[in-house]
C-alpha cells in the first residue's frame, strides 16, 4: 500500500478536490460548483473522487482543507490540516514552479497577488470589502450577454477593438456595460473589454504598489479564461503561465501541506454517506449576540465556532 | 469610550469634579447596529461606534456627554453626533471639546465649568494628574501584555493579571489604590513563566488612532496574533501619541527622506513608527484603518516604499462595521505563515 494525500478547496463558487501520491502526481481530481451548499458539494465531490481512486494500491493517510469553508469542511472530512487559501496557493504553486516570482490569482469572490522570492512568499495582498473584478462578476455579466462563462475567453480573442469599460467598480462597470450594449458595440468587443476591465481592476486594486516580476503564474478559476490571460499579458508585457491544474492549485497546496505536516489519519470515504447538519445559534447571553455555528454528525454535535466570550457557548 | 481608557476618564471626572460618571456598557454588536442605523453610511466606523456608545450611555442614565476633539474629521463629529441625538429626541447636555480646543487654558476652563461650575482647581489638577498616570500604567501594562501573552506556559495567566488590574481601575478612588494595583500587576507579570522560542515572530501594528487601539473595533487583532505565538508591538497609545509626543516637527525631521511635508494627525507618527520597526528587524508590519480614513489612506504609498526599501512585508487591513472575523482570520493566518516561511529562508 502506498501513501496518498487528499486536498479539498471549498470556495464561494466552486469546490475542488485532488488526491495526490508521494511523487506529487494527481491520482484523482474533480471540480464542481459549490452552489451555496458546501457540505453537499463536498459529499458530492467525495462521491466523484472515489471511482477515480485506486483504493487497492493506495490509502489516503492525510487530508488538508482550504478555501473559505475550510473549517466547516475540515470538521466533516476529519482533516489533519486546515489552512487558509493564501498559504495553500503559495505552497502549491511554489512546489510546481520553484522559480516563480509572482502569483496572480482570481477566484470566484476574491483575488490575490503573492510575491515570491527564493521559493517562499514574501508579500501578498488580497481584496478587502469588495469583490470587484472576480469570477462572480464575470459570471453575472456572461449571463447578461446570454453566453456561457466558459466561452468568454474564446469570444474575447476574436475582438479587434475591445470596448473601453469603466473598471473602477463593478457597479460602475455594469452600468457602463449596459450603456455600451445599447449604443451598439459588438458582443465580442464588449466581452474583450470586460476581460480588460477585470485585469485593470485587479492591477489597480490588489496589485497596487506591488512590483510584478516574471516568471508569472496566473491561477484560480478565472485563469481558465484565455481572454483575461491575454489581457494580463498585454498589460504587463510578460509571458503569463497558466498551469493545466491552475484551477486546482488550492486543493493541491492543501494536499501538499497535509503531506508535509506530521499528522496522520486515514480518510474514510464513508463520509459521503453520513448525514451532516449545521445550525446557527444566536448565543443571547449578552448583547453581542454571537452567531455560533454548530455542526452535527448523525444528530450529535461534533464542533462549534463563532463564540467570542467566556460566557457564551453552543446551547 | 475608546480602548481601555474609560476608567481613567471616570477617575478624573469623579475625583476631580465630584460628579457621577456613567460607565458605558462594553461595546457589542448592538452598539455598532445602533450607531450604523443613525449614521451617514459612508462615514468612518469610529463615528458609528461612538454614536452607538453615546446612545447606550444615555440609556444607562447619563445626562451629559463629553466628546473629544480630533485632528482629522473627528473634529466635526461631535457637532454632527449631537444633532443626530437631538433629532432622535434625547435630552442631554453636550460638551464638545472641539469648541474649546483653542490651545488657551481659559477656554478649556469654560468647558470644565459647564461640567461643574463650582469645581476646585487644586482638586481637579491632582485628580487629572493621577488619572493621566493611570492611563500611562494601562499603556505600559497593555504593551507588556501583548508582547508576552502569546508565550505564557499556562494559558490565561497574563489575562488574569491584566483583567484584575483593569477591574481595580474601574473602581479605584485614590492614588494609593492605583499605584498599589499597578505594582502588583507589574510584579505578577514578571513572575509569569514564559516559553519563548528564540525565532519567534515580531510584528508591529500601526494605524488609525481609534481602530488600532480599540480591540472591539479591530476584532481583537492583537490577541489573535498573540494567540498564534507572535510578539505584538504597538507604539500608538495615549502615552506615546499624546502625553509624551515629541511633536510633529521633531518626528517629521526623522522621516524627511520619505516625506517632505508633515502628514497630519497620526500619519507622521505612523510613518516614523513603521520605519522604526523595519530598522529594528521586525518580521512584519500591520497597518490598520477604518474604511474611508483619509490620513491613513495617505500614508499607504509611503508604507509601500518602506516595505520595499527595508524588505519587510506590510499587511493592510481596512475595517468597516462588519463583526465577522472570518475574513480577517484568513489574512492574518496567511501573513503569519508567510512571515514564518520567509524567516526560515532568510536565516
Amino acid at each position: 500500500m502506498k501513501e496518498a494525500y487528499l486536498g479539498i478547496d471549498v470556495g464561494s463558487i466552486s469546490t475542488k478536490g485532488v488526491i495526490m501520491n508521494q511523487d506529487r502526481e494527481v491520482l484523482a481530481s474533480e471540480y464542481i460548483w459549490t452552489e451555496g451548499d458546501p457540505i453537499g458539494a463536498v459529499r458530492k465531490l467525495i462521491g466523484l473522487l472515489k471511482p477515480q481512486f485506486d483504493g487497492a494500491s493506495y490509502r489516503i493517510v492525510a487530508t488538508g482543507t482550504t478555501g473559505s469553508a475550510r473549517r466547516l469542511v475540515g470538521t466533516i472530512v476529519g482533516a489533519t490540516i486546515v489552512k487558509n487559501e493564501i498559504t495553500a496557493h503559495a505552497v502549491g504553486t511554489t512546489t510546481f514552479y520553484p522559480g516563480v516570482r509572482t502569483i496572480l490569482e482570481i477566484g470566484g469572490q476574491d483575488s490575490k497577488i503573492i510575491l515570491v522570492e527564493n521559493g517562499v512568499a514574501v508579500d501578498y495582498a488580497m481584496n478587502t470589502l469588495c469583490a470587484a473584478g472576480t469570477g462572480a462578476f464575470l459570471s453575472s455579466q456572461a449571463k447578461r450577454l446570454g453566453i456561457e462563462v466558459e466561452e468568454m475567453g474564446e469570444i474575447a480573442l476574436t475582438s479587434k477593438h475591445p470596448t473601453q469599460i469603466a473598471a473602477r467598480c463593478t457597479v460602475f462597470a455594469e452600468s457602463d456595460l449596459v450603456h455600451k450594449i445599447q449604443m451598439g458595440h459588438a458582443k465580442e468587443d464588449i466581452i474583450a473589454g470586460l476581460c480588460n476591465a477585470v485585469v485593470s481592476n485587479y492591477l489597480n486594486n490588489v496589485g497596487k504598489g506591488k512590483k510584478i516580476v516574471p516568471p508569472i503564474v496566473f491561477q484560480g478559476g478565472v485563469s481558465k479564461n484565455i481572454g483575461v490571460v491575454e489581457a494580463f499579458r498585454r498589460a504587463l508585457g510578460y509571458e503569463i503561465q497558466v498551469d493545466k491544474n491552475g484551477h486546482l492549485m488550492g486543493a493541491l497546496g492543501a494536499a501538499i501541506l497535509a503531506e508535509k505536516s506530521e499528522k496522520r489519519k486515514e480518510f474514510d470515504f464513508a463520509v459521503e454517506e453520513m448525514n451532516f447538519q449545521t445550525r446557527e445559534v444566536c448565543c443571547g447571553r449578552c448583547s453581542n449576540n454571537c452567531e455560533i455555528i454548530c455542526v452535527y454528525r448523525d444528530g450529535a454535535l461534533i464542533d462549534s465556532w463563532g463564540n467570542r466570550c467566556e460566557k457564551g457557548g453552543p446551547h | 469610550m475608546i480602548a481601555r481608557y474609560n476608567c481613567a476618564i471616570r477617575y478624573i471626572i469623579e475625583n476631580g469634579l465630584d460628579i457621577g460618571y456613567v460607565n458605558q456598557p462594553r461595546m457589542t454588536r448592538r452598539t455598532i447596529e445602533l450607531g450604523s442605523r443613525y449614521s451617514p453610511d459612508s462615514v468612518c466606523t469610529p463615528f458609528k461606534s461612538t454614536l452607538g456608545s453615546m446612545i447606550e450611555a444615555l440609556e444607562a442614565g447619563a445626562d451629559t456627554i463629553l466628546m473629544t476633539f480630533g485632528l482629522c474629521r473627528l473634529g466635526y463629529y461631535g457637532e454632527l453626533q449631537e444633532e443626530i441625538l437631538r433629532d432622535l429626541g434625547y435630552q442631554f447636555e453636550f460638551i464638545n471639546l472641539s469648541e474649546y480646543n483653542t490651545g488657551k487654558k481659559k477656554d478649556y476652563l469654560k468647558a470644565v465649568k459647564r461640567l461643574n461650575p463650582k469645581f476646585k482647581a487644586t482638586k481637579l489638577t491632582a485628580a487629572g494628574l493621577e488619572g493621566i498616570k493611570m492611563a500611562e500604567h494601562i499603556d505600559e501594562l497593555e504593551s507588556i501584555y501583548y508582547k508576552n501573552c502569546g508565550f505564557e506556559v499556562e494559558k490565561g495567566s497574563y489575562k488574569k493579571v491584566f483583567d484584575r488590574f483593569l477591574n481595580a481601575m474601574d473602581s479605584a478612588s485614590s492614588k494609593e489604590e492605583i499605584e498599589s494595583e499597578y505594582q502588583r500587576a507589574k510584579t505578577a507579570f514578571s513572575g509569569i513563566p514564559l516559553n519563548k522560542p528564540r525565532a519567534s515572530l515580531r510584528v508591529g501594528i500601526i494605524g488609525e488612532y481609534f481602530t488600532v487601539m480599540d480591540s472591539f473595533s479591530n476584532l481583537e487583532l492583537e490577541q489573535m496574533l498573540a494567540d498564534m505565538g507572535v510578539e505584538v508591538h504597538r507604539w500608538m497609545n495615549v502615552s506615546n501619541r499624546n502625553l509624551h509626543y515629541s511633536g510633529e516637527k521633531n518626528l517629521n525631521v526623522r522621516i524627511k527622506d520619505f516625506c517632505t511635508y508633515e502628514m497630519g494627525p497620526t500619519s507622521t507618527a505612523n510613518i516614523w513608527c513603521a520605519r522604526d520597526y523595519a530598522e529594528r528587524g521586525f518580521d512584519g508590519i500591520i497597518h490598520v484603518k477604518s474604511a474611508g480614513c483619509t490620513p491613513e489612506t495617505d500614508i499607504m504609498p509611503v508604507l509601500q516604499n518602506i516595505g520595499s526599501d527595508y524588505r519587510i512585508p506590510v499587511l493592510y487591513l481596512t475595517y468597516d462595521s462588519q463583526t465577522s472575523d472570518t475574513g480577517l482570520m484568513t489574512r492574518i493566518e496567511a501573513f503569519y505563515d508567510m512571515m514564518q516561511m520567509r524567516k526560515k529562508v532568510i536565516r
